[in-house]
């Protein structure tokens, strides 16, 4: 974390890898267009998406894949916050306006929330930014803690990481936990055995950004184990493939983490198609990237299936449990191909 | 307690199970903080069914407060309602502060709660910039909880305000007749701005919600008799009524002579068989 505006931190971003060089994958004349077919009717649940740093053609394109609800975990904007109400903004940006603009394209929007590992290594703000956690924390629709753990694996980490467990023990809340980059496996552990030492039910908590390395672990000790298909340096889409071929779909989910990075929100979408083209029964495919979040984020009591289940057409003056989904004077989506403007 | 009304407190005990009416007396006895964060909680604690509301109750929950009408409310925004009224209103600032701290971190469903307590609360004037805002707000929920059916505006807002919430009412294509004291506070800057609005979509092509003549109707002059001629010559059924409405109500004797010249008209209004609550129908 760079505290000193002078200080040049060689800390990588959320999506920067040291070997990145390395993992660029070579060309594949596969294209998107011509897969669609295989996920048609499908319904899917991104269970870590970060829609603040989204766009509009985002929540159109999602949609459209057959994304019908999302969970945005708090977490770092890419620069430090400086004060106490930028946190209370983003937080209610995550209850408010991002839910609001969710349900603009049908897709049902829930949240986790917490104080991100980075920035609890800021004691000053962490202390206040903890005060004000629990008004957030037991807003409806927030399905979990998250996302909370280890980046540089500090002290100050450690004791915010503890305290969040804490609250989440205390809300009923399951904890997502976001496992560092660096030094991801002694992380991983770390982050299990502190939350099993809290006396926390490891079906209570979704490990994510999980890899080859952590998975059997992960698994073994009874918690939720979350892979996140990010390019370059978290999971590829064929390797998990893999993942799912040797461990089946127990307690194994799939989620973009997209974010302000370089990322692709159809990440759940684009994997189904390709374990769909790779054989994989459709049951299995169904409970990594659909049923299994639900499973696990449900036990927050804040997820009710029927209000992304029943059938909504994106039509925007079609009328959405009594509601219109335009407000405020938006304007319905318009035939973009059409030269008259009404 | 002393701020509770006894009716709304009955009435909210009616509706809720044992279980749920003992949460809410727990968090009653808490502190500030402790209350807030029941504020925030009640979702998790009580159903969202919808409140049993006959027209028996209509109107008495708060007696000192016409317009204070929960019609359409679910349990958790009235339960919400009722929790803030038992924060200690004094020290002011303190009373102040938490209710912005709420305002600051609420989520949607907070805020109509936040909104629709506004009338209830003391110190009524320091919630003016908060209501004013939520007026320009995108979020349709939070936007119709401050200007429908809240007798908030009516009683504390400036003209220029009040004017905009009617307006941003009629541009949202929301039922005019659900602002309360809609027409008691009618006024001449509002009329020039509707009729502005009016003549603007007329040279578009494009229709207006018909009741929001009944706007102008006391401040019509000269300059619209030809509008209003056309309306009543060649407008559909619904037009010709809605501008024989207008001169019917017009004290302008000029415009009140063009609807000589449609006697039938004339006579439904008479017999009181054509008024405006003809229009309230909630726009598609």
């Amino acid at each position: 974390m760079c505290q000193n505006p002078n200080e040049r931190s060689t800390n990588p971003s959320h999506f920067e890898s040291t070997h990145s060089q390395e993992e660029i994958p070579t060309h594949r004349d596969l294209l998107w267009e011509d897969y669609q077919n295989l996920i048609h009717g499908m319904r899917f649940f991104d269970p870590h998406i970060h829609m603040v740093s989204r766009t509009t053609d985002d929540y159109q394109m999602m949609a459209k894949a057959g994304i019908v609800a999302i969970i945005e975990p708090a977490f770092w904007v890419g620069q430090p916050r400086t004060g106490l109400a930028s946190f209370k903004d983003y937080y209610s940006s995550l209850v408010g306006w991002e839910r609001f603009r969710s349900s603009q394209f049908g897709i049902k929007h829930y949240c986790t929330m917490g104080l991100n590992s980075r920035e609890a290594n800021n004691e000053r703000l962490a202390e206040e930014v903890m005060e004000i956690l629990p008004l957030f924390a037991y807003k409806e629709g927030v399905v979990g803690i998250g996302e909370i753990g280890f980046d540089d694996q500090t002290a100050l980490e450690e004791k915010y990481y503890r305290l969040q467990l804490e609250l989440a023990k205390k809300t009923k809340l399951p904890v997502q936990i976001h496992t560092p980059h660096r030094d991801k496996k002694r992380g991983t552990e770390r982050s299990m055995s502190i939350a099993l030492e809290h006396g926390l039910d490891p079906s209570f908590v979704v490990v994510d950004h999980n890899n080859e390395e952590t998975v059997k672990s992960v698994l073994d000790q009874g918690f939720w184990a979350a892979f996140t298909i990010y390019p370059f340096t978290k999971m590829g889409n064929e390797r998990m493939v893999a993942v799912v071929e040797k461990y089946g779909s127990e307690r194994i989910m799939i989620n973009s983490s997209a974010d302000w990075g370089i990322s692709d929100p159809l990440a759940i979408p684009k994997t189904a198609a390709l374990m769909k083209q790779r054989g994989i029964p459709l049951e299995l495919i169904r409970m990594v990237t659909y049923q299994n979040a639900i499973d696990a984020f449900a036990k927050s009591g804040q997820i009710d299936v029927t209000d992304f289940e029943t059938e909504f057409q994106p039509d925007p003056n079609a009328k959405f449990h009594g509601n219109s989904i335009l407000r405020g004077g938006q304007q319905p989506v318009i035939n973009k191909n059409s030269l008259l403007i009404q | 307690m002393a701020n509770v009304p006894t009716n709304l407190t009955q009435f909210l005990f009616e509706q809720t199970t044992k279980k749920e009416r003992e949460w809410l007396e727990d968090q009653v006895g808490f502190n500030d903080l402790g209350l807030m964060t029941g504020f925030v909680a009640t979702p998790r604690f009580l159903s969202k069914k919808n409140i049993s509301y006959d027209s028996k109750t209509r109107g008495d929950l708060v007696p000192h407060l016409p317009g204070f009408e929960v019609d359409g409310w679910n349990l958790v925004r009235l339960a919400r309602v009722w929790l803030l009224l038992h924060l200690p209103i004094e020290p002011k600032e303190q009373f102040i502060k938490n209710i912005e701290t709420l305002f600051d971190t609420a989520e949607l469903n907070e805020l109509v709660a936040l909104y629709s307590v506004l009338p209830l609360l003391p110190y009524p004037s320091e919630w003016l910039p908060r209501a004013t805002d939520a007026v320009r707000s995108n979020m349709g929920f939070v936007f119709d909880a401050i200007a429908l059916q809240n007798p908030y505006p009516e009683l504390y807002f400036p003209e220029i305000a009040w004017n905009q919430l009617v307006l941003k009412t009629i541009f949202n294509g929301k039922p005019i007749h659900w602002i309360y004291g809609m027409d008691r506070r009618k006024n001449k800057e509002l009329a020039i701005a509707i009729s502005d609005f009016i003549s603007e979509r007329m040279a578009a092509g494009r229709t207006v919600p018909l009741q929001i003549w009944r706007l102008l109707s006391a401040f019509v002059d000269v300059t619209m008799d030809s509008k209003l001629l056309s309306l009543l010559v060649s407008g559909t059924e619904a037009e010709k009524e809605v501008a024989a409405l207008v001169c019917s109500e017009s004290s302008e004797p000029r415009i009140r002579s063009l609807l000589t010249k449609f006697p039938d008209l004339e006579l439904s209004i008479q017999k009181g068989e054509l008024d405006w609550s003809k229009f309230e129908s909630i726009p598609e």
